[in-house]
C-alpha cells in the first residue's frame, strides 16, 4: 500500500479539523486557513490522481480498523480523482475570485463563519465523491445542505433570507426522501456499504420478488437528489438562492453543491443498484422527460430575466436538465455525457458567476442586464471570461459543452425512436435560446455606450479577482482542448467505478 | 502544409489584436502579406496535396478534426484564395474612411483562415466547427461602426446564424450517428441508414439543408442578409457575397453529395421541399431586388436570389446539376464581388447610397461605372460572359431530370432572369444616360489605385471566364463526375 | 471561306472599335464619316462574296463541351446579310449629315457598327443557341442607339425596349432549353429536325411561346408596345435601321425556328399556326389603324413598321411556298421602303424642324426631292405596281388563299386589302399636302430646304431600289424558291 493512497483520508480529516479550528480564528486567519486547506487538498488529490492514472487502480480504503459491514470505507479511482481535481480547482478560483468582494459584503465578525461554511462544503464534496457507504453519504448530504444554506443567507439582506428559507425547505424535503429511501434499502438488503448492497440488489432483482420496494427506493433516492439539484419541476428555489449570494457563494452553490449530489446519484445508479436494474425499473424515462423539459423551460425563463445573475441562475436550471436528460438516456454514453457535463458546467458556471459579479461591480454596482453595455471597455478580463463562458454554454465546437451536446446527441440516436426526436429537439431549442440570452448580453458588452461616454473608461480590477478569472479561463480552455484525453480517462474510470 | 494554410491567417489575425500600435502602412503591408502568403500556400496544396488527409486533433475518440483537399473543395478554396487578397487591398482604401482598422483587419484575416477550414474540411464535424467560428468571426465585422443599425443587423445575423446552427447540429448529429462518423465520401455514407430509417434520414437532410441554408439565405431565413448591408463594403462584398454565403451553399453541397448521397436523396420528399424552397427564393429575391432603392440592399437581394440558383442546381442531385452549381458558385462569386466593390466605391467617394442618386455618375466615375456594367450584363446572362454559361447549365440540368420540379425551377430561373435584367441594368442605364445631379462633371472621383486594381483584375477575370468557359466547365464536370 | 466568314461577321465591330480608338479620327468628323462608310462598303462586299460560299460551316467557340457557337452559310442567311449590309451603308451616309452637329457621333458610330456585326452573326447562325447569342448581343448593343439623344423620354424608351427584348429573349431561351431536351439538338436543318415529328405535345406550346418571344423584336402583338416608343426617340438614321433592319432580325429568328428547327410539316394545321396567323393579322390591322390616327410623323412610321413586319410574319405563318416567297420579298421590299421613308422624315425634321404631319403642308415645294422619294416609297408600301411592294403583297395574298385553313383564306386577304387602304391613307397625305398645299398657303415663305448630297443620294438610291425590286423581282424570286424548296 503506497503512502499516497492515504491522501484521500488525509484530505477529509484535514479539512474537517481546519473547519473546526476556524471557528476560533479571526477573519484573516480563517481566510488563510481556508486557502491553505484548498491548496493542500488540491495538492494531495493531484498526487492521488497521478497515482490512479498511472496504475489504473481503483481501491477501497478502510477508515478506522473495523472491517465491513460495520466500518466505514471510501473508494478511490480514476473517475473520482479526476473529477475532484476539477472541482477543487473550481473552488480555488471561485474563492480567489470572490475574495475581496466577500470581504466587503459580509460583516467582519461573521467572516470566519463564512470560511467555515466554505470548508464544510468542500469537505462534503470530497466525502460524497469518495464515499462507499450509504449512511456516510447521507451525513455529508446534510452537512452540505446546512453549509450551503449558510452560504445562501450570508449576505443577510431580506431577499437572501427569504431565498435561504425556501432553499432549506426544498432541500430538507429532498434529504428526507433520500433518507427514507436509504432506510428501505437497508431493510431490504441489510447492508450499508455500496458494493455489498449491489450484490444483494442483483440477487433480489433476479428473483423478481422485491420489484415494488426497489422501484420505491430508486424513486425516492432519485427524487430526493433531484430536488436538491433543482431539476424541473423542483427548481423554483434556485434562481433566488443563487443570485442573492456573494460571488464565491453563488459560484460554489451552482458548481459544487449540486455537483456533489449528482455525483452521488450516479454513484448510486452505477455502484449501488446497477444500471441494468435501473433501466428495467423504468425510472430513466421519467428523468429523461423532466430533464428535456428543464432544458427548455430553464432557458425560456432565462430569456426573461432582468438581472444578469438571475439569467445565469436560470441557465443553471437548464444545464441541470441536460445532465438529467443524459442520465435518463440510460446508456453508458449517457452516463459519460452526464459526468462530462458535470465537470464542464461546474467550471463554466462558476466562471460566469464570478465574471458577472465583477462586471456588475465595474458597471456601477448594478444588477441589470442592460447596464452591461460597454462593459468590455470597463473590465476587459471579466468580459473575456464571460464571453468564453457564454460561448461555451451555447455549444460552440472545440469548447467543453460542445462535447456534451455531441455525446448526448449520439447517445440519443443510438437509442433511436422517440428519444432521438425529443433529445434533438430539446438540444436545438435550448441552443437557440441560449444564444439569444447569453450572446445577446455578451454582444452588448462590446458596444461602447455612446450616450454616456464617460462610462467607457476602464475600471481597475481587484488582483485576486483577476487571478481567479485567469485561473477559470485556463481551466475551461484546458477542459476544452484536452477533452479527448480527459474524456478517455473518465471513460476508463467509469468502467472501474462499479 | 494544409493546416498551415488554414491556421496561419487565424494566428496572425489573433496576433494583430495584440499589436495595437502599428502604423497604417505597417498594418496594411502585414495584412496583405499574410493574405498573399496564405493564398500561395493554398495554391501549392491545390497542385500537390490533393486527396491527402490530415488530422491534427481528435475531439473525442471517434470524432476527428481533419482536413483534406478534394475536387469540390478545391473549387471553393480556389475562389476564396483568389478573391481574398483583392478584397483586402480594396479594404485598405475603404477602411481609411471608416476607422477601427486594427480589429477589423485582424478579424478579416482570421475569417480567411476559417473559410479555408470550411473549404478543406474532411468530415462534417470539422465543417460544422469552422462554420460556427465563421459566425463568431464575422459578427464583429458586421457590427463594425456600432451604430444602432449595425447593432441591430449584428443581432439579427447572430440570431439567424445560431438558429441555423442549432438546426444544422441536428442534421450533423444524425449524419454522424447513422453514417458512421460523418466523413465526406463521394456518394454519401447514409445508404444503409436510408433503408432502415427513411423518415429519419429525410428529416435529417431537411434539418441540415435548412440549418446551413440560413447562411445560404434560403427563404424564409434570408432576412439577415439585406440587413447586413449596413456593414462596411469590404465585409458585404467579400463575406456576404463570397465567403459566408458561399460557405452555406458549399456546406449544403457537401452534405447533399458527400454525406447523404445523391442516389439516396433523389426523388424523396425532402428533395422536393428543398427544390421548391430554392425556386421560391430565386423569384422572391429578384422581386425584392427590383423594389429596393438602396444600392447595396438591392445587390444583397440579388445575392439571395443567385444563391438559390446554386442550390437549385445542387439539389437536382445529378452530375450535371453539381457541375452547374459549381459553375455558378464560381461565376457568381466573381461577379457579385465586383458589383459590391463598385457600390462601395460609389458610396465612399460620393456618399450616395440610393439608386436614384446614381444618375449620370459615369461622367465622374467612368472606371467604376464601366466595371459595374461589365458585372451587370454578365450576371444578367449575356452570352459570351460567364453568367450565361452557368444559367444555361442550371436550366439544362433542370430540364434533363424531366420532373415537374425541374420545370418549376426553369420557370423560376427565367422569371428571375427578366427581373435581373431590370434591376441590374436600371442603374447602369441611369449611370450613363441620365444627367448628373448635384456635382460638377469635371470633378472626377474614381477611387485610387488600391481600389482600381481589384476592379481591373476582376473585370478581366469575368471576361476571361466568359471566353474560356469551355475548359473551366470541362474541369468542373470532371470534378463532379467522381461524386456520383 | 472560313476566314472570310469570320471576317464578314467581325469586320464591322473591329472597324468600329478601331475608328473609335484612333486618335486622329477623334476630331476630324469628315474623315471619320468617310472611313465608316468605306468600312461598311467593304462589309457589303464581304457579304456578297459570302453568297458564293454557301454551305460553309464552322464552329466559332465552345462555351461548354455541349454548348457551341456554330455558323452555317445558306441562302436565307445570304439574302438577309446582304440586305442588312446595304441598308446599313446607306443609313450611315445619311447619318454623316444628320448627325453632323452631334457631339456624341463617335459613340453612336461605334455601337452602330457593332450592332451590324451581331446582325450578320445572326444571319449566319447555324443553331438556335448561336442565334440566341447574337440576338442578345444585338439587343444590348442597340440600346445605346435608342437612348442616343439622352432625353428622359429617350432613356425611358430605351429601358422599355430593353425590358421587352429581354422578356422576348427569355422566351427564346426557354425554347432552347426545351428544344434541346425534346428534340435532342438545336442545330438548324432545312425542313426541320427529324425528331420533331415524334416529339411530345409540349413542343407546340413551346414553339408558340418562342414565336411570341422572337416576335417581340418584330413588333408582333402582344409584344409590340416598345416599338412606337423606341423608334421615334432615336435619331432618324437609327430609326431607319431599327425599323428597317433590326425588326427583320426578329423575323429571321421566327423563320429559323419554324422552318429549320421544328419544321413546317409539324406545325401546319395546328393551333400554333392558327394562333400565329391570328396574331399577325391583328397586328397588321392594328398597326395600320394606329398609324392612320397618329399625328407625329416618326411615330406614324413606327406604327407602320409594326403593321408591315407582321405582313412578313403572316406570310411565314401560312407555310406555303407562295406565301413564303411573298414574305421574303416583303422583307427586302419593306426594308428598302421603310429605310427610305425614315430617311425622308429625318431629312424633313433636320432641315425644317417640323415633326407633326399637319405641319407638312407645302413640304413638296420646299424639299421636292425628299417628297418625291417619299412618294415613290409610299407607292411601294401601298402595293402599286411596278414596285417591289406590289409583288410581295401579291404573293402574300396568293399564298394566303392556298393555306387551306378555313376562314383564314378569306379573312387574310381582306385584312391585307383594308390595311393597304389605310396605308394609303396615312402615307399619301404627306405627298398630297406637300405638293398641293391649297390656295391659302403662303408661297412667299418658300425656300429650298433640301439637304446636302449626303442626305439626298441615299434617299434617291433607296427610292430607285423600291422600283427596281419590283421590276427585277424574278431573279430574287428564283433565289428564294431554291430556299423554299428545301424547307416546304
Amino acid at each position: 500500500m503506497q503512502f499516497v493512497q492515504n491522501f484521500p483520508f488525509f484530505c477529509i480529516l484535514l479539512t474537517l479539523m481546519g473547519a473546526v479550528a476556524s471557528s476560533v480564528m479571526n477573519s484573516r486567519m480563517a481566510r488563510r486557513t481556508t486557502l491553505f486547506l484548498i491548496l493542500a487538498d488540491l495538492a494531495m488529490n493531484v498526487s492521488v490522481m497521478i497515482y490512479t492514472l498511472q496504475t489504473g487502480d481503483s481501491y477501497a480504503y478502510k477508515m478506522g480498523h473495523f472491517p465491513a459491514p460495520w466500518g466505514n470505507e471510501i473508494r478511490v479511482g480514476v473517475l473520482e480523482t479526476v473529477s475532484l481535481t476539477v472541482f477543487l480547482l473550481v473552488i480555488l478560483f471561485a474563492f480567489l475570485g470572490g475574495m475581496r468582494k466577500s470581504e466587503k459584503e459580509i460583516e467582519p465578525t461573521k467572516y470566519n463563519i463564512y470560511c467555515i461554511l466554505t470548508d464544510l462544503v468542500m469537505l462534503s464534496l470530497i466525502a460524497l465523491v469518495y464515499t462507499n457507504d450509504m449512511f456516510t453519504a447521507f451525513v455529508f448530504i446534510e452537512i452540505n445542505t446546512l453549509a450551503a444554506a449558510g452560504l445562501v443567507m450570508m449576505r443577510q439582506g431580506g431577499r437572501a433570507l427569504v431565498a435561504g428559507v425556501r432553499y432549506m425547505m426544498m432541500n430538507l424535503l429532498g434529504s428526507s426522501l433520500f433518507l427514507i429511501g436509504c432506510v428501505i434499502l437497508y431493510t431490504i438488503t441489510g447492508h450499508l456499504l455500496m458494493v455489498n448492497i449491489r450484490e444483494s440488489v442483483a440477487a433480489l432483482a433476479a428473483t423478481g420478488q422485491y420489484h415494488v420496494p426497489l422501484t420505491v427506493v430508486v424513486s425516492l433516492i432519485s427524487v430526493g437528489l433531484a430536488m436538491k439539484c433543482a431539476l424541473f419541476p423542483f427548481d423554483k428555489w434556485l434562481p433566488a438562492a443563487y443570485s442573492n449570494s456573494t460571488p464565491t457563494g453563488s459560484a460554489m452553490l451552482s458548481s459544487i453543491v449540486s455537483k456533489g449530489y449528482i455525483f452521488l446519484l450516479i454513484k448510486v445508479y452505477v455502484r449501488v443498484i446497477g444500471f441494468d436494474v435501473i433501466r428495467s425499473l423504468g425510472i430513466c424515462d421519467v428523468l429523461f422527460i423532466f430533464g428535456a423539459i428543464g432544458m427548455v423551460a430553464g432557458s425560456v425563463n432565462a430569456t426573461r430575466a432582468k438581472t444578469t445573475r438571475m439569467m445565469v441562475a436560470y441557465s443553471s436550471v437548464a444545464q441541470i436538465g441536460y445532465i438529467f436528460a443524459a442520465l435518463g438516456l440510460g446508456s453508458e454514453m449517457g452516463v459519460m455525457c452526464a459526468l462530462w457535463h458535470t465537470l464542464a458546467h461546474s467550471a463554466t458556471k462558476s466562471m460566469l458567476f464570478i465574471s458577472a459579479h465583477t462586471l456588475d461591480h465595474a458597471s456601477g454596482d448594478t444588477h441589470l442586464r442592460k447596464d452591461l453595455r460597454g462593459a468590455f471597455y470597463r473590465s476587459p478580463l471579466a468580459a473575456a471570461a464571460f464571453t468564453l463562458g457564454a460561448v461555451n454554454l451555447v455549444g460552440v465546437p472545440l469548447l467543453s459543452v460542445f462535447i456534451t451536446k455531441v455525446t448526448m446527441a449520439q447517445a440519443a440516436i443510438q437509442i433511436g425512436g422517440r428519444h432521438t426526436v425529443i433529445a434533438l429537439c430539446a438540444l436545438a431549442i435550448s441552443t437557440l435560446l441560449n444564444a439569444k440570452y447569453f450572446l445577446g448580453t455578451t454582444m452588448q458588452m462590446y458596444i461602447p455606450d455612446h450616450e454616456h461616454p464617460e462610462r467607457n473608461a476602464k475600471v481597475k480590477i481587484n488582483f485576486y479577482a483577476a487571478l481567479g478569472l485567469i485561473g477559470f479561463i485556463a481551466l475551461n480552455l484546458t477542459l476544452s482542448f484536452f477533452a479527448q484525453g480527459i474524456f478517455g480517462a473518465l471513460l476508463d474510470g467509469l468502467a472501474r467505478f462499479a | 502544409m494544409l493546416s498551415l494554410a488554414v491556421f496561419l491567417p487565424i494566428v496572425c489575425g489573433l496576433a494583430m489584436f495584440a499589436c495595437r500600435g502599428m502604423t497604417h502602412r505597417a498594418r496594411q503591408v502585414l495584412t496583405e502579406g499574410v493574405t498573399l502568403v496564405t493564398s500561395l500556400l493554398v495554391l501549392f496544396c491545390l497542385m500537390n496535396k490533393r486527396g491527402v488527409a490530415y488530422t491534427p486533433l481528435y475531439l473525442l475518440p471517434k470524432l476527428p478534426i481533419s482536413f483534406c483537399i478534394d475536387g469540390v473543395g478545391s473549387v471553393f478554396a480556389a475562389i476564396v484564395a483568389f478573391l481574398w487578397p483583392l478584397a483586402t487591398l480594396y479594404g485598405f482604401e475603404y477602411m481609411e474612411h471608416e476607422g477601427g482598422e486594427n480589429h477589423f483587419f485582424a478579424l478579416y484575416t482570421m475569417t480567411y483562415g476559417v473559410t479555408l477550414g470550411i473549404a478543406t474540411a474532411a468530415n462534417v464535424l470539422t465543417l460544422y466547427l469552422f462554420y460556427e467560428f465563421l459566425t463568431l468571426c464575422t459578427l464583429p465585422l458586421v457590427m463594425h461602426g456600432t451604430s444602432k443599425a449595425s447593432v441591430r443587423a449584428g443581432y439579427t445575423y447572430m440570431m439567424y446564424s445560431f438558429f441555423g446552427a442549432a438546426l444544422a447540429f441536428v442534421g450533423v448529429m444524425l449524419i454522424i450517428g447513422f453514417g458512421d462518423g460523418g466523413a465526406f465520401v463521394m456518394g454519401g455514407v447514409m445508404s444503409e441508414a436510408a433503408a432502415e430509417h427513411p423518415l429519419m434520414v429525410q428529416i435529417g437532410y431537411l434539418c441540415a439543408f435548412l440549418g446551413f441554408g440560413v447562411k445560404a439565405a434560403v427563404f424564409p431565413f434570408h432576412v439577415w442578409l439585406p440587413e447586413a448591408s449596413v456593414a462596411p463594403t469590404p465585409v458585404t462584398a467579400l463575406l456576404h457575397a463570397v465567403a459566408v454565403v458561399k460557405s452555406g451553399v458549399f456546406a449544403i453541397i457537401r452534405v447533399t453529395y458527400f454525406s447523404f448521397g445523391a442516389q439516396v436523396m433523389r426523388g424523396t420528399t425532402a428533395q422536393a421541399i428543398a427544390l421548391l424552397l430554392a425556386s421560391a427564393t430565386i423569384v422572391y429575391g429578384s422581386t425584392m431586388a427590383v423594389k429596393e432603392h438602396h444600392f447595396k440592399r438591392r445587390l444583397a437581394y440579388s445575392t439571395v436570389s443567385n444563391l438559390s440558383y446554386i442550390l437549385l442546381a445542387a439539389c437536382l442531385m445529378t452530375q450535371s446539376g453539381l457541375t452547374a452549381a459549381l459553375a455558378h458558385m464560381l461565376f457568381h462569386a466573381l461577379i457579385k464581388i465586383t458589383l459590391f466593390f463598385c457600390a462601395g466605391a460609389v458610396m465612399v467617394k460620393t456618399e450616395r447610397t440610393q439608386i436614384e442618386d446614381l444618375r449620370g455618375l459615369a461622367k465622374v466615375m467612368p472606371f467604376t461605372c464601366a466595371t459595374y456594367t461589365i458585372g451587370a450584363i454578365s450576371l444578367m446572362g449575356t452570352p459570351l460572359l460567364p453568367g450565361f454559361v452557368s444559367k444555361w447549365l442550371i436550366g439544362s440540368a433542370a430540364i434533363e431530370t424531366g420532373t415537374t420540379l425541374g420545370m418549376i425551377g426553369v420557370a423560376a430561373l427565367l422569371i428571375s432572369a427578366v427581373l435581373t435584367a431590370i434591376y441590374l441594368m436600371g442603374p447602369a442605364m441611369s449611370m450613363y444616360f441620365r444627367p448628373l445631379e448635384g456635382m460638377e462633371p469635371t470633378a472626377k472621383c474614381d477611387p485610387g489605385m488600391r481600389m482600381k486594381l481589384p476592379f481591373a483584375v476582376l473585370a478581366a477575370a469575368i471576361v476571361l471566364c466568359g471566353l474560356f468557359s469551355d475548359p473551366i466547365i470541362t474541369l468542373l464536370a470532371k470534378l463532379s463526375a467522381g461524386v456520383m | 471561306m472560313n476566314i472570310l466568314l469570320i471576317l464578314a461577321i467581325f469586320w464591322p465591330a473591329l472597324a468600329g472599335l478601331a475608328i473609335f480608338l484612333t486618335p486622329s479620327l477623334k476630331e476630324n468628323k469628315k474623315l471619320r464619316g468617310q472611313t465608316v462608310s468605306v468600312a461598311l462598303g467593304i462589309e457589303l462586299l464581304l457579304t456578297i462574296i459570302m453568297c458564293f460560299g454557301k454551305g460553309t460551316q464552322m464552329v466559332l467557340l465552345n462555351m461548354t463541351p455541349t454548348l457551341r457557337i456554330e455558323m452555317n452559310v445558306d441562302v436565307i442567311g445570304c439574302i438577309f446579310s446582304v440586305l442588312m449590309s446595304a441598308m446599313w451603308l446607306l443609313s450611315s451616309v445619311f447619318a454623316r449629315e444628320y448627325m453632323g452637329h452631334d457631339d456624341n457621333e463617335r459613340l453612336y458610330q461605334v455601337f452602330y457598327m457593332c450592332v451590324l456585326s451581331a446582325l450578320i452573326g445572326q444571319c449566319y447562325a447555324g443553331s438556335m443557341v448561336t442565334l440566341y447569342v447574337f440576338y442578345e448581343l444585338m439587343t444590348l448593343l442597340s440600346v445605346p442607339m435608342v437612348v442616343h439623344e439622352r432625353t428622359p423620354q429617350a432613356v425611358a424608351a430605351g429601358i422599355k425596349y430593353l425590358v421587352y427584348s429581354i422578356f422576348g429573349a427569355m422566351l427564346g431561351l426557354l425554347g432552347i432549353f426545351f428544344f434541346s431536351n425534346y428534340l435532342g439538338t438545336v442545330t438548324f436543318v432545312p425542313g426541320g429536325v427529324e425528331t420533331a415529328a415524334s416529339a411530345p405535345s409540349g413542343l407546340l406550346l413551346i414553339t408558340f411561346l418562342v414565336i411570341i418571344g422572337f416576335g417581340t423584336k418584330a413588333g408582333m402583338f402582344p409584344m409590340h408596345g416598345w416599338l412606337p416608343t423606341a423608334h421615334p426617340v432615336a435619331p432618324a438614321p437609327a430609326s431607319a435601321v431599327l425599323s428597317g433592319v433590326i425588326t427583320k432580325a426578329g423575323v429571321l429568328a421566327v423563320l429559323r425556328v419554324i422552318y429549320y428547327l421544328v419544321g413546317a410539316d409539324v406545325l401546319r394545321g395546328t393551333w400554333v399556326q392558327k394562333g400565329f396567323m391570328t396574331l399577325t393579322l391583328i397586328t397588321v390591322f392594328m398597326g395600320s389603324m394606329l398609324a392612320y390616327r397618329e399625328t407625329l410623323l416618326k411615330k406614324r412610321l413606327a406604327y407602320s413598321t409594326v403593321s408591315q413586319v407582321s405582313y412578313v410574319l403572316f406570310g411565314l405563318a401560312c407555310m406555303v411556298p407562295a406565301a413564303f416567297e411573298g414574305a421574303i420579298l416583303h422583307v427586302v421590299a419593306h426594308s428598302v421602303i421603310k429605310d427610305a421613308l425614315f430617311l425622308c422624315a429625318g431629312a424633313i425634321i433636320h432641315q425644317t424642324g417640323k415633326i407633326y404631319v399637319r405641319d407638312l403642308r407645302g413640304i413638296g415645294k420646299e424639299m421636292p426631292i425628299t417628297t418625291w422619294c417619299w412618294t415613290i416609297a409610299s407607292l411601294g408600301l401601298i402595293g402599286i405596281p411596278p414596285t417591289g411592294g406590289f409583288v410581295s403583297k401579291w404573293q402574300l395574298a396568293t399564298g394566303s388563299l392556298e393555306t387551306g385553313l378555313a376562314g383564314f383564306d378569306v379573312v387574310g386577304p381582306i385584312i391585307l386589302i383594308v390595311s393597304a387602304l389605310l396605308t394609303a391613307a396615312y402615307l399619301l397625305p404627306v405627298t398630297i399636302n406637300g405638293f398641293f398645299p391649297g390656295s391659302d398657303y403662303d408661297y412667299s415663305t418658300l425656300t429650298n430646304k433640301e439637304g446636302s448630297k449626303l442626305m439626298t443620294v441615299p434617299m434617291i438610291l433607296l427610292a430607285a431600289g423600291v422600283v427596281l425590286t419590283g421590276i427585277f423581282a424574278q431573279p430574287l424570286i428564283n433565289v428564294i424558291m431554291t430556299a423554299a424548296a428545301s424547307i416546304l
